[in-house]
């Protein structure tokens, strides 16, 4: 295919989803045996603006790529893209986003899920595309189930994060999303492996993508609490077309698991909440030049200007759950809970290979019904993903069904390090499971 | 009791640094007020010793300094605000 019509076919799927808030000007040619690949626009790329979904780093572009971009490109991969997200992350329906707003592929009227909803998107409507997303708590699992891909999120600190804006440092992790589980796990060598330029990446033990018998699942028993029903009927669907493929599925108790969404979402507004300090409005992106003023009025204008409000919101509680005499009872305290739930995985791990659970407790909601939900409904749609994100877990989201015509996920969590567990797995399911691709305009 | 009545709200902002508008103060001090209400599920977990503050263990592992220029500085202070060889920025006293 030649490099215009790439570059023509991705701007028309653009006008009608809107899943790219840049595409590459110049004309770009996928070698055989390479790829094209889009990145979440909070990730570092040299040839395109990164703004992380938000106004504040409008015109930010920067001198350098990220490692997995660097890694990417040396196999032969090509960059075509960024990806719509929402800003900093912050949203599970990517519909907090300043550069346009994703359009789920089966549903125009319905979200993509967030908050990589472009990255999941773009992987939907293009074969052979392969998005690099990052997730805090859920943001790879939960578009991928709402737009019907694979979607992987290794264990925290096995892809570097060198050149990721930040959300939250002890959460943040970059993954890839396909329409392909093998293409997955033949991308995730590439992105792996510990760089000088990212410490938590330095302690990894190195990744190994094979000898895996992932034959025991465990499901908590209170997973199917909350859940739409026809997300449970389907779940217990895959349940038994597990066992048939030889899996031994058996229910747990996991009660720690609920104290899992407070205390990431204070760990996570926390550290969002300093990490937001550096856009000052004189490094990066949006350039303040009123000068006569005084710094603190200075960047207390730029940030009030230029933030969205579930930015705002979300440095607010982490301010709050920081200050004196809240510090114990919030930042603390979810600081033991990762510990303990953390503990409750390891203590499951013992006997199980895998903990099975649904992705998300319903289909894809439309615009519509999001504008009524409140922050907080928003926050516990997350309730499915949180887990292991919080613990820093590896997990994937996989395609399991489809409920009047929308697709839904499964996701699988593994022990830290043991990749290869959710490798193995979906390429069994891969094999197994017959997926539908929406009808693209092209 | 309210724990995020207005004046907390703005008391917060203040630290944050972020100017609210009358109707951002209400809009937020209502969810934050809900969110809150929610989170004080933590008071029912057990206490432990155990807070990392990483989800894995990490070394504090250094790496040798390179020094590089990942730009040059004619280009820097064309795209920055600058008066002759300094980059201006707002008043710090």
């Amino acid at each position: 295919m030649t490099g215009a019509s790439v570059v023509e076919k991705l701007e028309r799927i653009n006008g009608r989803y809107q899943v790219f808030s840049e595409i590459v000007e110049k004309e770009v040619e996928v070698a055989e045996g390479g790829f094209q690949f889009s990145a979440k626009d909070n990730i570092c790329t040299i040839e395109m603006q990164t703004r992380a979904g938000s106004r504040i780093l409008d015109g930010y572009r920067p001198p350098f790529d990220a490692t997995a971009v660097r890694k990417l490109k040396e196999v032969g991969g090509i960059l075509v893209a960024k990806d719509n997200m929402d800003e900093f992350g912050f949203g599970t329906f990517s519909t907090n986003c300043a550069f346009g707003l994703p359009k789920n592929p089966y549903d125009i009227e319905r979200c993509c899920g967030g908050s990589s909803g472009g990255s999941a998107a773009a992987a939907c409507l293009l074969e052979g595309h392969l998005s690099l997303g990052e997730s805090t708590g859920g943001s790879i699992a939960c578009p991928a189930a709402f737009c019907g891909v694979y979607g992987l999120t290794p264990t925290y600190g096995r892809v570097s994060r060198y050149g990721l804006v930040d959300y939250a440092n002890s959460l943040d992790k970059i993954g890839l999303i396909s329409r392909s589980a093998k293409q997955v796990a033949e991308q995730l060598p590439t992105i792996s492996g510990r760089d000088s330029m990212d410490p938590t990446s330095c302690s990894q033990p190195e990744l190994v993508v094979d000898g895996a018998e992932p034959g025991r699942i465990a499901i908590p028993q209170k997973a199917l609490e909350g859940l739409d029903p026809a997300i449970e009927e389907s779940f217990l669907r895959t349940v038994d077309q597990m066992t048939s493929l030889g899996m031994e599925v058996t229910e747990v108790d996991m009660s720690s698991l609920r104290f899992s969404l407070p205390a990431y979402y204070i760990l996570a507004t926390s550290e969002s909440s300093t990490n937001l300090a550096r856009y000052s409005g004189m490094l990066f992106g949006t350039v303040n030049h009123d000068f006569n003023e005084h710094f603190n009025d200075f960047f207390s204008k730029t940030r009030s200007r230029d933030l969205g409000n579930e930015a705002k919101r979300r440095i607010l509680l982490g301010t709050f759950s920081r200050m004196v005499g809240f510090r114990d009872r919030y930042y603390m305290k979810a600081l033991q809970v990762r510990s303990m739930v953390t503990e409750e995985y390891r203590r499951v791990f013992t006997e199980h290979d895998i903990v099975m659970t649904p992705t998300m407790p319903f289909v894809a909601p439309r615009f519509s019904d999001i504008e009524s939900m409140s922050p907080l409904d928003m926050y516990k749609a997350d309730f499915l993903t949180v887990p292991p994100n919080l613990c820093g877990l590896p997990h994937v989201s996989m395609p399991s069904d489809y409920i009047d015509g929308m697709p839904i996920g499964v996701q699988l969590v593994a022990p830290h390090w043991e990749e290869r567990c959710l490798l193995e797995s979906m390429i069994l399911w891969e094999g197994h499971f017959q997926p539908r691709w929406p009808e693209v305009m092209s | 009791m309210r724990w995020m009545d207005l004046e907390v709200v703005k008391r917060v902002a203040r630290i944050a640094r972020l100017e609210l508008t009358d109707q951002e103060l209400e809009e937020f001090s209502d969810d934050l007020e809900e969110i809150l209400d929610y989170l004080s599920v933590l008071d029912e977990a057990p206490s432990c010793e155990c807070a990392g503050f990483n989800p894995i263990p990490v070394e504090d592992i250094l790496r040798d300094d390179e020094p590089s220029l990942d730009m040059d500085s004619a280009d820097l202070r064309e795209l920055m605000d600058t008066y002759q060889d300094w980059v201006r920025g707002p008043r710090l006293a």
